[in-house]
């Protein structure tokens, strides 16, 4: 294991994802620090130009966390998300940023240990796939 | 410039274990627009909230933000702070360094103290783009419909017209009473059902704010808290109510445990609630009786306890034998949970009179094998550490309640969240029990997970507690948390109507400019639509892509420049 | 131009590429009556229904003439679709194969790749050329005018400048090459706009220029509203 320390965004829906990170916090289940949530109220607020705006920034990785389908507080708000995170990977992969530095999953407000198992794997993986290479382009 | 304040909570141990509170401090004072930053012990007690008053006063502060626990429960409360020291509550931003930081990263002090520097930073960068939000508000129709007419459902009618609320209760069967109507008599006290279901009823009939809705459903909901629109069906005919609040006690149903120990095979293989029909009718002929409790329960893939089943076996024991001193009766179980005063005696009761107590693990299941009307079965007991066989001529299985099939259907209908098992999930099991998180409408019963005849009374009248603030109060505030169009920019492509989840935004002509215009009753404020715009024309109040675009470089910032 | 009666309509010309579709909502706003017709390649059409589903264009009050481009056009724009569907004017020519690897730029390693286009984007001299001839680049102000997500760094705009245009057109790009064409600096947009197209399809299926499907990224996962309610467009 490297001991490059990433820098991870996570967007975490206020009913679902947000709650369930609230949960983990309450079983105590530890995890790497490397994740920084923003609350919003859905996951389909999320601008794919948030993550493109991270990303160019230099920030290793973009979580979005939302409810499951069919549980999204807002109905179908978390339809949208399902298919505008997915392009944002991909045109990043595009422009020749590994797309997995964007991961979309859904967290449920009772899934304490899935949000651990999620931050775990993509600290992991964003640990694995090393600096995000913009953080060395100046333009 | 700003002047913000920030203040980190110690939470006694609870933060300060983990993260250096006054390292984060003196870091906050060197972020952009903080004018004070400080710390407490416990920032939610009266007296944390008091220095954070004085502090805004003191330091003439124009922004809060508090880095302490979850705003899902604590949020009200220093919001209220900031009222009372005279800044506009949307004035306030809250860090989650507990949950999010000092409890998941107990073991890493240093790096959990920088991640709780980022995330002040982050919150600190939101803060300063907050602007002040008049809540709108919303008159409250002081009519409530229930929905399920089961023992909850009618405890909760009857306590909101007791308090002269106008109340549709609905359901979806022929009768009142819901599964309380198969139980002739309720434990642990012995109490008569019907007696239980016809004083609700009495009180009811006698209201003249009662309207009974028999075989019907609820269709549709729309609206939100004072101002529900609800279409109840009837066969063809459809009933629109508008009502302030709405109560959902839509119960559970008995597993139908299809295939375990011969049920649906052999007809003396019964679950409990038909030996509760029966006992009701005409009492028992079977000798050798067999309850095997934890049926379907306490196993993978159904890993609850449905609670109420332990004392159901014990009573109904106990009533056999007082009918049949001769029955001869075995229950299998894998723990007796009769907690509280009442149903441990029923336990000491039912063994005094004989009932045999076999306590069986999931590993080794009773085995059951039947010839003609005989049964037999074979069961490992682990207190003898031996299997052991016994004859029986009627087996009971106590299954648990399960979800209602259409539970599903039910939460999409109401918008509010199930648990993996399909009950509802209420807003906060601790501080807003009975609530869902959607305001106004509330739950009970064992639509929320298996109760007791007396726990559903108890719920359904602290729902109608609770759905009565709203309607004796008369009107609610709004979360002004909805989209807001800039109409000067907006280029009507129609993107936020079409991904608007409800319906709430429409494109409208103003003299030619066409723009699009949020309805602000109609937006729940999820902000869909926020993200479908192309140019940024709609933004969600608290929520804008400037304050979150802000959050997005203090992160970067503080990944670059560090967090000395 | 606008002309309300063609007296010598030999004299029009149909080889400049023009950015028609964003003209015709002006006309559409502020000539209220009256059919208009229009010479259009299948680009334009494809464009058109784009403005006619989000109703910045009342498709019912055109007319379209339909202009199949030469042989030479086809294989300047690396057209995969330059047939309109009713031709009027010229011959229809063979469409190019489609370059599923646009000049091996999905052959490249990350690495390479992420070079290639930050090299391409650092020429970008934010000239706005490639939105303000974009026949489906429909807003009056560019969000990209601004510092929230285009951090005021000057020129060149950065990265997210390209990534957010890319997102915005991956609905609606018709890949009518405009972009690349008008661009001072030949940042090969048109290959960029094809790649993302082609995700699209994969994706969900989603063909921009259709004018019986809305934008998969506004619907639900179910289907498409307009299969409930054909009226939507």
């Amino acid at each position: 294991m490297n001991d490059f320390n990433p820098n991870i965004l996570a967007f975490c829906c206020n009913w679902c994802s947000y709650a369930g990170a609230d949960l983990a916090g309450v079983n105590r289940l530890q995890m790497p620090p490397n994740v920084n949530v923003v609350r919003v109220m859905c996951s389909a607020s999320v601008k794919p130009e948030y993550v493109f705006k991270a990303i160019s920034q230099g920030i290793d990785g973009v979580l979005v966390l939302g409810c499951h389908i069919g549980d999204c507080h807002y109905l179908t708000g978390n339809h949208r998300t399902a298919k505008r995170i997915p392009l944002a990977a991909k045109i990043l992969d595009k422009v020749g940023i590994d797309s997995r530095r964007v991961r979309l999953d859904w967290v449920s407000a009772a899934e304490g240990e899935k949000f651990q198992k999620v931050v775990t794997e993509f600290v992991e993986e964003m640990r694995s796939l090393g600096p995000n290479p913009m953080k060395e382009v100046r333009f | 410039m700003t002047r913000i304040g920030v203040f980190i909570c110690h939470c006694g141990h609870n933060i300060a274990s983990a993260i250096d509170i006054e390292k984060v401090v003196e870091y906050a004072k060197g972020l952009p627009g903080v004018a004070y930053a400080g710390h407490n012990l416990y920032s939610c007690s009266q007296e944390g909230l008091g220095s954070i008053k004085k502090s805004i006063e003191d330091n003439d502060l124009d922004r809060v933000v508090v880095a302490a626990c979850t705003p899902r429960t604590h949020e009200p409360l220093f919001r209220r702070a900031c009222e009372q020291a005279g800044i506009n509550k949307y004035l306030f931003e809250f860090v989650n360094i507990r949950e999010h930081c000092s409890w998941i990263h107990a073991k890493e002090p240093e790096a959990a103290t920088e991640k709780a520097k980022k995330l002040v930073a982050m919150g600190v960068a939101k803060a300063a783009l907050l602007e002040p939000q008049e809540e709108g508000e919303s008159e409250v129709v002081p009519r409530t419909v229930v929905i399920g007419a089961g023992i909850s459902g009618l405890a909760a009618t009857a306590s909101l017209l007791e308090q002269g609320i106008e109340t549709h209760l609905v359901e979806r069967g022929d009768r009142v009473g819901g599964l309380l109507k198969d139980i002739s008599m309720v434990g642990p006290e012995g109490i008569c059902s019907r007696d239980l279901i016809e004083a609700l009823v009495d009180d009811i009939e006698n209201s003249p704010k009662a309207h009974l809705h028999l075989n019907s459903r609820v269709k549709e909901l729309k609206g939100f808290i004072g101002n529900f629109d609800v279409i109840i069906t009837k066969g063809d005919e459809d009933l629109t109510v508008k009502a302030g609040a709405i109560i959902v006690a839509t119960g559970a149903q008995e597993l139908q445990p299809k295939g375990e120990y011969g049920f649906g095979e052999h007809p003396a293989v019964i679950t409990q609630l038909e030996l509760e029909r029966r006992l009701g009718r005409s009492g028992l002929a079977a000798k050798k009786i067999v309850i095997v409790n934890c049926t379907g329960s306490r196993q993978p893939g159904r890993e609850y306890c449905s609670r109420i089943c332990c004392n159901a076996s014990l009573k109904n024991a106990i009533r056999i034998l007082e009918a049949n001193p001769e029955a001869k009766i075995t229950i299998l179980h894998r723990d007796i949970m009769s907690c509280g005063t009442t149903a441990e005696a029923l336990y000491r009761e039912a063994s005094e009179k004989g009932v045999r107590f076999v306590r069986y693990g999931l590993e080794q299941k009773p085995g059951i094998s039947t010839h003609g009307k005989s049964i037999k079965l074979k069961v490992f007991d682990e207190a003898l550490d031996e299997s052991i066989d016994l004859d029986a001529d009627l087996i009971v299985l106590a299954t648990p309640l399960v979800s209602p099939d259409d539970s599903e259907e039910t939460s999409k209908l109401l918008k509010v969240p199930r648990d993996k098992y399909g009950f509802f999930l209420e807003a906060h099991v601790k501080l807003r029990p009975v609530e869902f998180a959607t305001d106004g409408v509330f739950v009970c019963g064992s639509a929320r997970w298996p109760v007791s005849a007396r726990e559903s009374i108890w719920q359904g009248q602290a729902a109608a507690a609770k759905a009565s603030i709203p309607i004796s109060e008369g009107k609610v505030r709004i979360e002004a948390i909805t989209a807001e169009v800039d109409s000067e920019k907006c280029a009507a492509c129609g993107n936020c109507v079409l991904a608007c989840p409800y319906e709430a935004i429409e494109i409208v002509d103003d003299e030619g400019r066409r723009a699009a215009k949020v309805s602000e009753a109609q937006c729940k404020g999820c902000g869909t639509c926020v993200a479908a715009c192309h140019n940024d024309a709609i933004q969600q109040k608290g929520f804008s892509s400037r304050q979150l675009g802000a959050m997005i470089d203090a992160l970067a910032r503080a990944s670059t420049e560090g967090t000395q | 131009m606008l002309l309300e009666r063609v007296d010598n309509p030999g004299k029009l010309r149909f080889d400049v590429p023009y950015q028609m579709a964003m003209i015709l909502t002006k006309i559409n706003r502020f000539v209220k009556e009256g059919k208009i017709a229009i010479v259009a390649r299948r680009c334009d059409e494809k464009a058109i229904a784009e403005l006619v589903k989000r109703d910045l264009l009342d498709g019912s009050r055109l007319e379209l003439i339909g202009l199949a481009c030469s042989a030479e056009q086809v294989e300047a724009c690396r057209c995969t679709d330059p047939c309109p569907s009713r031709v009027d004017i010229g011959q229809p020519s063979e469409p190019v194969k489609d370059d599923q690897n646009f000049a091996g730029m999905l052959d490249m390693s990350l690495e390479d790749r992420l070079d290639f286009w930050i090299n391409q984007f650092r020429k970008c001299n934010k000239c706005f050329g490639c939105t303000l001839n974009c026949p489906v680049c429909f807003c009056d102000e560019c969000l990209l005018e601004e510092k929230t997500f285009a951090p005021d760094k000057g020129i060149p705009p950065g990265l997210t400048f390209h990534l957010i245009r890319t997102v915005h057109l991956a609905d609606k790009c018709v890949e009518c090459g405009e972009c690349e064409r008008s661009c001072p600096v030949d940042i090969p947009l048109l290959s960029l706009r094809k790649m993302v197209n082609r995700d699209m399809k994969k994706m969900f299926n989603y063909v921009s220029g259709d004018p019986e499907r809305m934008s998969p990224l506004l619907t639900t996962l179910e289907g498409d509203p307009m299969e409930d309610d054909p009226n939507v467009c």
